[in-house]
């Protein structure tokens, strides 16, 4: 992907990564990634942001060429990761005299992952202001987003805020600019709930910060570009709020059929109260969905069989994901069926304990589900409406 | 005053209990914790906890 101008003496350097379909080995990507790097040039001296995940180094090379650039006097490091910091090495090499501009845990961190040594780096503090010459980036120290390290920086003349991954999405497209919202709020709403939801509480701090500085655009290392900045503001400050929705995430595995019959019910109930619902099929999720899917819910049902007299495995790695990546969720629900013994219930309690969250009783059948297991799973129905009506109503 | 929570191992940071065995009385607020403290369990910084409601 060629460079692209964003303003006069800025310009977006980074890789678009259209096929890459699995991130950390974990998160699938449908619509590909990008890892963005940007070239901010002053009157006197040169900064690239970021770099590229290692395997694109030479696209990011071939932009840098284009423009002309034979110099690089500092290389501003936000995040450690390794998609965003892996290139480095190959820039220093490249770039001889090029400094590394960070923070001292990701100094740190840069050692420990790519063996980045420290006479590298220059160490800069929380608000230090770069000068270019004509042209001033300012750090703005923002732990958590998602690792302990990371941070923002604000070309101020430009009204231009580096966000790194904060803010960033999972979205391969030749558009620079963020201008189809309906496409990126999906990508970045997913992004979000896989790996920054853990953190929200830390947030507020920085969105206000961010609302402080006003910028124009928003230029995150992944995805496109915010040049209606409000757009991924006003999301986010949605995310990240303590209101939930009316809706019932309902997540199930079935072997036979059984505990389908009462997710069948539920459903069914649910969806007549007026219930927002999503139903997942564990065999087959694609757990960005879930992830998705749990930034609003109110309310978490969990509904397996019994085998190997425990839960059924993809019950508890959802589970796991879900304590892990701590969502909002208010209540929280095991059902399925249990016909001679098992630890089904306890062990997804325990996963899930970390949450808090009101546990309304497990309803386990013992095989194909009985006319009183079925009502049952209606009282139940009624419950999650009348809980979500309170909370809908109170917050 | 607040119970704060490490966000990488959940240990709970309950402020009429404090942590004394590394210095912080009971009765300590979680805001006056000196920034080098670090979880007990875990040893992840200060900055990883997040307030609990």
């Amino acid at each position: 992907m060629a460079p692209r101008k964003m303003k006069p003496g800025v310009y977006s350097v980074g890789a678009i990564d259209w096929d890459r379909r699995l991130f950390d080995s974990l998160i699938p990507l449908p619509l590909g990634t990008s890892y963005n790097a940007y070239l901010v040039q002053g009157e006197s001296k040169v900064a690239l942001i970021d770099t590229v995940e290692p395997g694109l180094a030479k696209e990011l090379f071939a932009n840098l060429d284009e423009l002309g650039v034979k110099k690089i006097d500092y290389v501003v490091c936000h995040h450690a990761e390794q998609d965003h910091s892996g290139s480095i090495p190959a820039v220093l090499e490249r770039y001889p005299g090029a400094k590394v501009m960070t923070n001292q845990k990701c100094m740190d961190l840069l050692a420990s992952h790519l063996r980045i040594p420290t006479t590298a780096c220059e160490i800069i503090a929380d608000g230090a202001i770069l000068d270019l010459g004509g042209r001033t980036l300012q750090f703005i120290f923002a732990p958590w987003v998602h690792w302990p390290e990371t941070m923002f920086s604000f070309a101020r003349e430009d009204k231009i805020l580096f966000t790194c991954d904060f803010f960033g999405s999972h979205f391969a497209t030749g558009t620079l600019y963020a201008d189809d919202e309906h496409h990126v709020y999906l990508s970045a709403k997913r992004y979000y709930a896989e790996i920054m939801m853990p953190f929200r509480q830390k947030y507020g701090t920085y969105l206000q910060k961010i609302d402080a500085l006003a910028p124009e655009i928003i230029a995150p290392s992944h995805g496109p570009i915010y040049r209606r900045p409000e757009f991924i503001l006003d999301a986010y400050k949605d995310w990240t709020s303590d209101k939930v929705k009316n809706e019932a995430l309902v997540a199930y595995v079935s072997m036979h059929g059984s505990t389908k019959v009462m997710v069948d019910r539920l459903v069914d109930r649910l969806v007549s109260a007026g219930v927002n619902v999503k139903q997942f099929d564990l065999a087959t999720i694609d757990i960005g969905e879930l992830a998705m899917a749990l930034v609003d819910a109110a309310t978490l049902v969990l509904a397996t069989p019994t085998v190997l007299n425990g839960p059924h495995p993809a019950a508890v790695y959802a589970a796991y994901l879900t304590g892990a990546i701590k969502p909002k969720l208010r209540h929280a629900v095991i059902l399925g069926s249990q016909a001679w013994g098992g630890k089904t219930v306890d062990v997804l309690k325990g996963l899930l304990a970390s949450l808090k969250l009101e546990m309304f009783d497990p309803l386990m059948s013992k095989g194909l589900p009985t006319a009183e297991d079925l009502l049952a799973v209606d009282k139940l129905a009624e419950t999650i409406q009348a809980r979500h009506a309170a909370l809908v109503a109170g917050v | 005053m607040k119970k704060y929570i490490c966000s990488a191992c959940d240990y709970e940071y309950d402020p009429a209990l404090g942590d004394p065995e590394h210095g912080i009385a009971p009765g300590t607020a979680f805001e006056d914790i000196p920034d080098d403290w670090r979880c007990p369990v875990c040893g992840i910084s200060k900055d990883a906890f997040i307030p609990m409601n």
